[in-house]
């Protein structure tokens, strides 16, 4: 027995152990932001990355537009042939933006939950992990980025704003697997049905939209977009298609597969959205624990 | 200067690897596969290996740290996954000769070490819920084979650097 304590190497591990225990502890609990050495750090991390992913950036971009030149012509016809479309669906938008307005005069409601702004950033790191899908942007706190803010690309949603420090943020991906994350969405059809995104197939890459009543009808193909419901993502942000719906495990529910419209990797330009319209405060939404998005 | 090659050159291999992993077409690779760069850690063992164990064991911590803190916001898991490691390896490479095919296989079988252990730590604190089997598909053995081909190019001049730095450590 006494030879199992004395046994220096033995002690340090177990040691370390606890320490290592302890501190997962720490930081998996809800914290709201990071203490001020991770964020000095991060930021720090930040600068140097904003740096090294300036001339990245460039030499991939290179590569990019190589690739593109290969297929430029069959590319060129069928946008030509999108053009014609576009033509007029730009003026019906234009026709019914114009009408929405009108009647939002009449009603006199001025504010929706579609309203945003906004806010351009860049991509400079990604996590290499590559089991906690995350990457970092080069805008923070002074420019007025907030935790939880949705992050979206031209093709739709792509994740919430996880930590903001001073001059970098860290954005954290729809295919992470994380329990806390859900969206309220909007399943678009005749009825609209609304469900939460919750957790992601890495398998099949689909996001799953839990707790459909199982009474409806849902076909593939089906537009998803988010509800602007759980208080601080807007309205109308597209998040993916329909790709295949099962009963849940007790049957009492469905629960859709949905195709992220955006792909998450090779992500280089993302749009950080602000609600204009006032969110609830924490007091009116109550004390649950988990968050809806 | 030459003082600083030492963390510089770590601090390169860190931002490599999120340049890699941001920039790697998945399409290149297959959709269906995860392929982690482990370039820091192939260097930390090499240093390990090349510069003693002392070294390796303190570059494992203090990057181990960085690593936590910047990419995953969970301090903790390779901060101690990267020292433990590293010191197993330099046990092993106590018994074993070291010359440069040794060195590149012990390397290798740390980082699925390494990958293993991470992987159980995430499932035990729920970030991922993939199975076993399908984690070695999908993800174990398309990270060997990518670090295989990174260790392959990478060792060569490592080893010449890193015995250089021992040089200079016993001159001192």
């Amino acid at each position: 027995m006494p030879q199992f304590f004395l046994n220096k190497r033995l002690i340090v591990l177990l040691v370390s152990i606890i320490v290592l225990v302890a501190l997962i502890g720490f930081s998996l609990r809800e914290r709201s932001k990071l203490s001020w050495p991770e964020q000095f750090l991060k930021d720090t991390a930040g600068l140097v990355q904003s740096l090294v992913s300036k001339p990245a950036h460039l030499v991939a971009g290179f590569f990019e537009n190589l690739q593109d030149l290969q297929n430029t012509y069959e590319e060129n016809k069928e946008l030509k042939s999108r053009m014609e479309k576009l033509v007029s669906l730009e003026a019906q938008v234009q026709e019914l933006e114009k009408d929405n307005k009108e009647l939002r005069d009449i009603l006199g409601e001025q504010d929706t939950l579609r309203d945003f702004e906004p806010l351009q950033a860049t991509v400079i790191g990604r996590n290499p992990d590559r089991w906690h899908e995350m990457i970092i942007i080069n805008k923070g706190k002074t420019n007025g980025i907030k935790k939880n803010m949705a992050v979206v690309t031209a093709h739709g949603l792509i994740g919430k704003v996880k930590t903001v420090n001073q001059f970098s943020s860290t954005v954290q991906l729809l295919s992470a697997m994380d329990p806390k994350n859900r969206i309220s969405a909007i399943v678009q059809g005749e009825t609209n049905v609304n469900g939460l995104v919750e957790g992601y197939d890495k398998e099949k890459k689909a996001l799953l939209i839990k707790a459909i009543p199982s009474g409806v009808e849902i076909k593939k193909g089906q537009n998803v977009i988010t509800s602007g419901l759980g208080g601080v993502f807007p309205q109308g942000l597209q998040i993916g298609k329909v790709i295949d719906v099962k009963p849940d495990q007790y049957g009492l529910n469905q629960t859709a597969l949905v195709k992220p419209g955006a792909d998450f990797y090779d992500l280089e330009n993302i749009i950080v959205i602000t609600r204009t319209m006032t969110q609830p405060t924490q007091a009116e939404m109550g004390t649950g624990e988990e968050e809806d998005l | 200067m030459k003082k600083f090659l030492l963390p510089l050159l770590f601090l390169f291999l860190f931002l490599l690897e999120s340049m890699f992993a941001q920039y790697a077409p998945p399409e290149v690779f297959g959709d269906n596969y995860i392929l982690a760069p482990r370039f820091l850690f192939g260097g930390l063992l090499f240093l390990a290996i090349y510069t003693g164990r002392k070294y390796g064991i303190i570059y494992a911590a203090i990057f181990g740290l960085l690593f936590d803190i910047v990419w995953i916001e969970i301090i903790g898991i390779y901060l101690f996954l990267f020292p433990f490691i590293t010191y197993l390896i330099s046990k092993i490479m106590h018994v074993l000769q070291t010359n440069i095919i040794v060195a590149f296989l012990v390397s290798l079988v740390g980082i699925a070490l390494l990958e293993l252990g991470v992987y159980e730590m995430d499932f035990l604190i729920h970030i991922t819920t993939l199975e076993f089997i399908s984690f070695i598909k999908m993800r174990f053995y398309p990270t060997l084979i990518l670090n295989a081909v990174y260790l392959l190019i990478a060792a060569y001049p490592l080893k010449r650097y890193f015995e250089s730095v021992a040089q200079g450590l016993r001159d001192e």
